[in-house]
């Protein structure tokens, strides 16, 4: 039995990217990533994006959460309506 | 509550032997290693302020970043201290002994870490998420006052349990379960159903660190050293305890932790009952080196659904040690999460895994 193929790590997760304060607004404001991958993985795509360093990167905003977090697990934990919310900031919006 | 766990866990600290890395090392002789007692629920570079001083006048010219490696491994700083040494020393070394570096960073494996402020940030932030978990929102860490927020953090930097109680009641998180006596009966019978065993509903913040061993080993002190991340799930879900007559164990949480790899035994018993019970007689009483025919009298007897709930073995659980403990899995779960937590509320737990290998994979 491979863990790789159970129903849980072949989901994908739909984000939804809002700005905060003075963040440029994104084009594309929703995509799908798979589950399996790092929340690293959305905090890089909004730097690629954004063309920025320094980023603020919250879900509901509410809170970061560490780089190394499952996707899935943040989706689960605190995704409603079938997306997650992730909010972004050029300066620090939450503390 | 009764605090004495708490207490325990607070003063709780690791011995450790720290080397200035060699490639950083510009005096004769090398500085002898630092010796350091660290807080179990502290982070590494808050050592920083007497490895700095200690080691400063052996390195070359340069800007410095602290970042610490245990046999090659690059240590993640937002990982209490505790916990790394529970994960990665199968069998516990004392003193620790870890390599020190101020050049290098290496970017590519850690985050950045700039001093105490990103330790800080990363705290308050664990907090306000597990604070979400508990009640769906985390207005209340969100309102806390500067003064507090503050003293909070000193609380933690300073061990000062009756000061962090003093701040993180007001954060109205509250205990799980709540039982008459904090501590389990040890001596009484676990099996035995008592009316101040029950719990009443919560979810309580996991952080789940686990390796997957597939190399097989009797002794701790044999398990293979873990060096690299990839080896290790860090898995974020929050353990939901039900109410009702019967304890909820550790045991019981692990292993909702883990969906993956612990199929809901009442499912499998009850769809392969008839093949499986029949097989179990049959493996039993033959030598072992029919195992194969068995296989094959299972393939053509039944579909590939019950074939594959019979082919699956539970993974074994080789440990589970949180906070420098390897309680017994019969221990009630809410005991453990309101006794065992780190002060970001998180309980953090380090599971060992051994994964049968199977041959015949599911097709």
């Amino acid at each position: 039995m491979s863990t790789t193929e159970s129903p849980t790590a072949a989901k994908k997760v739909v984000i939804h990217l809002r700005a905060t304060g003075d963040a440029p607004i994104l084009k594309q404001a929703k995509f799908k990533i798979p589950g399996t991958d790092k929340f690293a993985k959305v905090i890089e795509f909004l730097r690629r994006q954004l063309h920025r360093d320094t980023l603020f990167v919250y879900v509901n905003s509410a809170f970061s959460p560490n780089p190394d977090e499952l996707v899935i697990d943040l989706y689960n934990n605190f995704g409603f309506d079938g997306k997650l919310v992730v909010n972004y900031a050029c300066s620090m919006a939450w503390g | 509550m009764d605090m004495e766990a708490q207490r325990f866990l607070w003063e709780g600290a690791i011995p450790l032997q720290i080397h200035l890395h060699e490639s950083e090392v510009t005096t004769l002789p090398s500085p002898p290693p630092a010796l350091i007692l660290a807080p179990r629920i502290g982070y590494l570079p808050l050592l920083a302020s007497h490895l700095k001083p200690y080691f400063s006048s052996a390195l070359p010219p340069g800007v410095d970043t602290i970042w610490f490696e245990y046999k090659g491994l690059p240590l993640k700083w937002f990982i209490p201290t505790g916990v790394l040494f529970d994960l990665l020393c199968a069998e516990p070394e004392r003193p620790w002994n870890l390599t020190v570096h101020f050049r290098g960073y290496p970017g590519n494996i850690l985050i950045p870490c700039e001093g105490e402020d990103s330790i800080k940030w990363s705290f308050i932030n664990s907090l306000k998420e597990a604070a979400y978990i508990i009640n769906g929102n985390c207005k209340n860490v969100m309102n806390m006052s500067q003064p507090d927020q503050v003293e909070l953090w000193r609380s933690v930097l300073n061990g000062n349990l009756e000061a962090y109680q003093r701040v993180s009641s007001k954060l109205k998180l509250g205990a799980v379960g709540e039982m008459n006596s904090s501590s389990p009966r040890s001596g009484s019978n676990m099996g035995e159903i008592d009316v101040s065993g029950q719990v009443k509903p919560g979810r309580v913040p996991v952080r789940l660190y686990v390796w997957n061993v597939n190399e097989d080993f009797d002794e701790l002190e044999d398990a293979p050293p873990i060096d690299s991340w990839d080896k290790l799930s860090y898995i974020n879900r929050p353990v939901e305890i039900q109410g009702g007559g019967s304890y909820f164990t550790l045991h019981d949480a692990v292993k909702s932790l883990l969906p993956d790899y612990f199929v809901d035994k009442s499912l499998i018993n009850a769809e392969a009952l008839t093949v499986g019970g029949d097989d179990e007689q049959r493996v039993s009483s033959e030598d072992a080196s029919d195992d194969t025919r068995v296989e094959e009298e299972v393939e053509t007897s039944c579909d590939d659904h019950i074939k594959a709930c019979y082919e699956y073995e539970e993974p074994e659980i080789k440990l589970v040690r949180i906070q420098g403990i390897e309680p017994k899995l019969e221990i009630p779960f809410s005991w453990v999460a309101n006794n065992l937590m780190h002060p970001e509320h998180f309980l953090h737990i380090c599971v060992y895994l051994k994964v049968p290998q199977v041959n015949n994979s599911m097709s």
